[in-house]
């Protein structure tokens, strides 16, 4: 039976943590475990910025998850309440842009809920 | 009929889930307790077994006599009362983390039971996924 693992994550993308929710998962679904979803929160929410503009010899860490999400298919979901508490928008307001990347699926902590019973293993780094 | 066996056990192993949300941090240095708070009341909202355990600055949170409107954050902790509608009744709190910060078992909500480090620790372990904030 394929393994199921879902991800929370509450870093920012600067942090080395959150490289390493990256390395993880990559490592998971090339050894053929499904990924059923990664859940950010807390100031992981902001991995779900996309006008941020990082120096070109930092690490690129919104470009990771749309590379994991385009070659394994990994459902990105974004906790709203958390990331509006931190300034993005889902562009829903007219008056305010979006300002969070499309590969990211917005929800809520029920979506956390969901995952956490739907996986085999979650992991929060 | 062969597929059906694996996905009935997967089921059993995921109804039977409890999760424990281990707090480790003081209530209001960051909106890291308001957000551990809002995640156990969803957990109870969907009727999954939830525990709530406090250890380290986390003991901070459930401390009573605090008074929030003196600084600018919003006072979540009145939101803790909300924890016995949902019947999130587990809540752990570690007694060498108030005896190192000298602190009384005054609490501003009820249900709370103080366990020695090493119960704590049993009783953290006895669930499927543990959450920190």
């Amino acid at each position: 039976m394929q393994q199921t693992l879902a991800l929370v994550v509450t870093t920012p993308p600067n942090s080395n943590l959150t490289t390493s929710a990256i390395n993880l998962i990559r490592a998971a679904a090339k050894s053929g475990v499904d990924i059923v979803g990664v859940f950010f929160y807390q100031d992981g929410v902001l991995n779900a910025a996309k006008n941020l503009s990082i120096p070109s010899d930092e690490y690129q860490t919104l470009t990771q998850w749309q590379t994991l999400n385009r070659e394994y298919a990994v459902p990105l979901y974004l906790c709203i309440t958390a990331a509006e508490k931190r300034g993005l928008s889902d562009g829903l307001d007219k008056n305010v842009a979006s300002s969070i990347d499309s590969t990211f699926t917005v929800s809520g902590l029920g979506e956390l809920v969901e995952l956490t019973s739907n996986a085999d293993r979650v992991v929060q780094l | 009929m062969s597929e059906a066996i694996p996905n009935n056990i997967t089921d059993n192993m995921t109804s039977n889930r409890t999760v424990a949300i281990l707090n480790t941090e003081a209530p209001f240095s960051s909106a890291t307790g308001k957000e551990s708070l809002d995640t156990a009341l969803i957990f109870g909202s969907y009727e999954q077994a939830i525990s709530l355990f406090f250890i380290g600055d986390g003991v901070f949170q459930v401390i009573g006599d605090q008074n929030a409107t003196e600084i600018e954050i919003k006072d979540y902790l009145k939101t803790f009362s909300a924890l016995g509608f949902y019947d999130i009744e587990n809540i752990y709190v570690c007694r060498e983390s108030l005896t190192e910060r000298n602190l009384p078992e005054n609490f501003h909500i009820s249900n709370i039971q103080v366990l020695s480090n090493k119960d704590f620790s049993q009783r953290l372990h006895q669930h499927n996924v543990i959450f920190r904030f």
